[in-house]
């Protein structure tokens, strides 16, 4: 059995009706009706240990409700879950035992202790022997520098800070599975490179298994092999990510600042064709648009150098975040990209 | 694990530590509270009729009050307000995602809570004596029985303000339940009026129900209106009481928690 399986796994929330204003509210008091809101239909997930799956979708489509029914915090209304040989919100302790949950949203710290004491409190709930609880902290020190972090008072801790502490608070228990809820919301380029690389040496070293939420599409090209995109509750897509970015990210662009206007653009798209020429906002400058797996840049470098006097250029990588936008707006079918 | 639940204790008494300003307002607003009960009953005691159907006079019902000052102050609002408001934003999730009995992890809490509640009460009673005076002090067995009992009223008063903070899973408001509970509790106890002093009917649905164990049970105790084998049996009730709210708590968390909804996301 995989490390995580769900089957059929759904989640309904059942919301009162209200009509609007007061007259709504007092109305609601008598006849009381209620809509039901799928956030979660028909999952099926299987992770493998070791995996590094990116979980992604617009804002409600089911991401972070997903995330709370394999950590055990909410119960499905149906289907069935497993991780690690549990299920979860039936034996929410020792499910608990497995894991380690990071919200970007929310602390795992306590407000008015140091963080030192919340760490000192987390090996006691997990039962960390006290020269594991060194080792690990030490180890997380490099990435993450606790060592400024241990006296302050978690509410006195700036975000990116607090970041850093939640991720060691996350992990002192060395958890078989990471759950990641949108960890680097709302901090800043270096922390998130931080957060990024204390991960993706959590996976090498420990072979950590993680499933990571999140809108930035920078957090799954650096830390995921796997994507599942998922959408008003349902999943879309689920394969590898090399697979969506070949199958939906082929186009690529070439930007190049010339010396002179090109004397004659056609005689660049007949050197390399399949091509597409469209002209800069200046006449010196050209862009060039072509199917990486049919045109090689080098080719399009080279037809260009011949026809024009080529100054400088720049090349725009395939963006996940492109296929993805894609998605959401529902103009690409990724039942392709499966088969 | 034990010193998991130890952490935990010194944990809510830090906390208390921390918002100890908010604390003594509080208190400030109990012990006016306690001195207009204060002059209310003198006023009142002067009337035999009120001695005669208490069965006790000025000196003793000043020790009544104070008791329940005490027991008023113990596991008071700490446990359920700041349930309520993981409850309603959502930051619950957390603590469920911890290897961790809940309900254990809370009343470790309350725990030192009533630590730090029960020390102050009791200074502010030293003071209150201080200036009011002429309180007889209990005879040996009933000082310990007493003791008891003080320390019973913890579980049963966390089995209480535990429930009224689960609540807040179904009505996500807080304010309006606490105020309930207050109420409730201020009245079956026995805090506002003695239970003795209840119409017939109402004396009798105050003594199955569990609130009367807050104050009535322990200041009988102390006054010795209850003594010997009668003292023990009113114990032994508040400490099923203690067991029962516990089972109780268990079984509505288990229904609570089908109910979560994650607030916020």
């Amino acid at each position: 059995m995989a490390l995580i399986e769900t089957r059929g796994m759904t989640k309904v929330f059942r919301t009162p009706l209200k009509g609007p204003g007061l007259a709504g509210s007092v109305k609601h008091l008598f006849t009381r009706r209620f809509t039901d809101r799928v956030a979660v239909a028909n999952v099926d997930l299987t992770i493998e240990a070791g995996e590094a799956v990116a979980y992604v979708g617009p804002n409600g489509a089911g991401k972070s409700t997903t995330i709370k029914m394999l950590t055990g915090i909410l119960v499905p209304t149906s289907g069935e879950v497993h991780a690690n040989g549990v299920v979860p919100h039936k034996q929410r302790i020792q499910n608990a035992r497995n894991i380690g949950v990071v919200f970007g949203q929310r602390t795992q710290l306590w407000w008015d202790i140091p963080v030192r004491e919340s760490l000192a409190l987390l090996k006691e709930i997990h039962r960390i022997p006290q020269d594991r609880y060194e080792a690990t902290l030490q180890s997380f020190n490099e990435l993450l520098e606790l060592g400024e972090l241990l006296p302050v008072i978690g509410r006195r801790l700036s975000l990116g800070q607090r970041m850093r502490a939640d991720l060691a608070a996350a992990l002192l228990h060395d958890p078989k599975i990471l759950y990641l809820d949108e960890p680097t919301i709302g901090l800043d380029i270096s922390v998130k490179d931080r957060v990024r690389a204390f991960i993706k040496q959590l996976i090498a070293e420990r072979g950590t298994t993680v499933m990571l939420t999140t809108h930035d599409l920078g957090d799954i090209e650096d830390i995921c092999r796997r994507i599942v995109i998922i959408d008003e509750g349902r999943i879309i897509y689920d394969g590898d990510l090399q697979a969506v970015k070949d199958t939906f990210a082929r186009e690529r662009s070439m930007h190049f600042q010339l010396h002179h206007p090109p004397a004659d653009p056609a005689a660049i798209a007949a050197r390399v064709p399949g091509v597409k020429l469209v002209a800069g906002e200046k006449p010196e400058q050209l862009g060039v648009h072509f199917d990486r797996f049919e045109v090689s840049a080098a080719d399009v470098v080279a037809a260009v150098m011949t026809e024009a006097d080529v100054i400088d250029f720049h090349i725009d990588e395939p963006a996940i975040e492109d296929v993805i936008r894609k998605v959401y707006a529902g103009q690409l079918d990724l039942s392709a990209a499966e088969a | 694990m034990r010193r998991a639940y130890v952490m935990h204790a010194k944990l809510g008494l830090q906390q208390m530590l921390a918002y100890r300003a908010g604390f003594f307002l509080g208190l400030l607003g109990n012990l006016f509270f306690l001195l207009s009960m204060f002059y209310l009953w003198r006023v009142l005691l002067k009337n035999p009729r009120f001695t005669h159907a208490l069965g006790w006079d000025w000196s003793q019902m000043k020790a009544y009050l104070l008791i329940g000052f005490i027991t008023g102050i113990l596991v008071s609002t700490f446990t359920d307000y700041t349930m309520a408001n993981r409850i309603r934003t959502g930051d619950v999730a957390l603590d469920l995602a911890r290897p961790i009995d809940y309900q254990k992890a809370r009343f470790s809490e309350t725990l030192g809570v009533a630590l730090f509640e029960f020390c102050t009460a009791v200074s502010v009673c030293a003071i209150v004596v201080a200036v009011f005076g002429g309180m007889q002090p209990p005879t040996l067995q009933a000082g310990l029985l007493f003791t008891v009992s003080l320390l019973l009223v913890v579980p049963l008063k966390f089995g209480i303000v535990y429930m009224s903070g689960l609540v807040c899973f179904w009505t996500t408001n807080y304010l309006g339940v606490s105020w309930s509970r207050q109420a409730i509790v201020n009245i079956m106890s026995g805090a506002l009026v003695p239970i003795v002093l209840f119409p017939v009917w109402l004396q009798g649905v105050a003594n199955v129900l569990p609130f009367q164990a807050i104050v009535w049970t322990p200041a009988r105790i102390y006054l010795g209106t209850i003594h010997g084998t009668e003292a023990v049996m009113w114990l032994a009730i508040e400490a099923a009481w203690g067991v029962g709210l516990w089972i109780l708590a268990r079984l509505m968390w288990k229904v609570a928690v089908r109910k979560l909804v994650i607030q916020g996301g």
